[in-house]
C-alpha cells in the first residue's frame, strides 16, 4: 500500500512536470510559433529595449531558481556525479541560448531561430527531468 | 535554511494576495474574471492569458513544492503525516492547472476546483513551512 502510494505520487509528479513543459510548448506555439520564419517574424517586430525588458527579469529570476533546483539535485545521493554534471552542463547553456538567441536574430543571424527552438525544447525537457529526479529521490527517503 | 523558509512562507502569502487582486477574493469574482460577465461588461480571460498565468504560476509552485517536500521528508515527523502532506500537496498542485485550463469547457466547476486547489496548496505549503521553521528553531528536526 505504502509502496503503491509512493509510485502513484512519483507518476503524478512526472505528469505535472510534463504538463508544465507542454504548457510552455503550447504558449511558445501560440505566441511565437515553432517555424523559423514565425520566430524571425516575431522578433523582428521587437526593439532591443523590449527584448532587454523580457530578458533581464528572466535571466535573473530563472537563473536563481535553477541554482536552487540544482542545489537540491546535489543532495540526491542515489545518482552519480556524471548525471548531476550533465544536468548542470545542459540546463544553463540551454537556458542562456534560449534567452540570448533573439539578440542573434536581431543582429541578422537567422540561424539563431533554429538555436532558439532547440534551446527552448532542450531547456523544458532538461528542467522537467531534473525536477523528476529530485522529487522521485525525495520520495525514496520516505521508504 | 531558516531564512529560506521565511522567504518561502512569505512568497506563499504574497502569491495568495496577488491572486486575490488579479482574480478576486469571492468565488463569484473568480468566475467573473475567468468566464466574463455580460451584464457587468467584463470580457472573459483569453486562453492565451490563462495559459501564461498557469505556466508562470506552476513554475514557482513546483519549485516551492520541491523545496518544502525535500525538507519535510527528512524530518522526524511520522511517515503517515509526511505522506498525507505530499499527497494533498500533489493533488492540489495537479488540480489547479488542469481545472483552470478546463474552465473554457467546464465553466464554473473548473473555476471552483481551481480556486479551492490553489488556496489548499498555499495553505498546506505555508503550514508545512511554518512547521519546519518551528522545528528548525527548536532544533527538533
Amino acid at each position: 500500500m505504502h509502496q503503491r502510494l509512493l509510485s502513484i505520487m512519483a507518476l503524478a509528479f512526472i505528469a505535472l512536470a510534463l504538463l508544465q513543459s507542454l504548457l510552455g510548448g503550447i504558449l511558445f506555439w501560440k505566441t511565437i510559433g515553432f517555424s523559423a520564419e514565425q520566430i524571425l517574424a516575431h522578433y523582428s517586430e521587437k526593439s532591443f529595449h523590449g527584448l532587454l525588458e523580457v530578458m533581464l527579469p528572466h535571466t535573473l529570476f530563472i537563473g536563481i531558481a535553477l541554482a536552487a533546483t540544482l542545489h537540491f539535485l546535489a543532495f540526491v545521493q542515489q545518482i552519480n556525479t556524471k548525471v548531476k554534471t550533465a544536468a548542470v552542463s545542459l540546463l544553463y547553456p540551454f537556458f542562456l541560448l534560449d534567452q540570448a538567441s533573439p539578440i542573434g536574430m536581431m543582429l541578422g543571424v537567422d540561424l539563431f531561430a533554429y538555436v532558439k527552438i532547440v534551446a527552448f525544447v532542450g531547456f523544458e525537457l532538461t528542467l522537467a527531468s531534473v525536477w523528476v529526479i529530485v522529487f522521485t529521490n525525495t520520495l525514496k527517503e520516505l521508504k | 535554511m531558516i531564512w529560506m523558509l521565511i522567504s518561502l512562507i512569505l512568497a506563499m502569502g504574497l502569491s495568495l494576495a496577488a491572486k486575490s487582486i488579479d482574480y478576486g477574493t469571492a468565488p463569484s469574482q473568480w468566475k467573473n474574471t475567468l468566464l466574463g460577465n455580460e451584464s457587468e461588461f467584463i470580457d472573459p480571460l483569453s486562453f492565451n492569458d490563462l495559459l501564461l498565468s498557469v505556466h508562470t504560476d506552476l513554475f514557482g509552485l513546483i519549485l516551492i513544492f520541491i523545496l518544502i517536500a525535500s525538507l519535510m521528508v527528512r524530518t522526524s515527523r511520522s511517515v503517515r503525516l509526511k505522506m498525507g502532506f505530499l499527497g494533498l500537496g500533489m493533488i492540489s498542485l495537479l488540480l489547479y492547472p488542469t481545472a483552470l485550463l478546463a474552465v473554457p469547457w467546464v465553466g464554473a466547476v473548473g473555476v471552483m476546483s481551481a480556486a479551492s486547489a490553489f488556496i489548499l496548496f498555499h495553505l498546506l505549503m505555508m503550514a508545512g513551512g511554518i512547521d519546519l521553521l518551528i522545528a528548525l528553531i527548536g532544533r527538533k528536526l
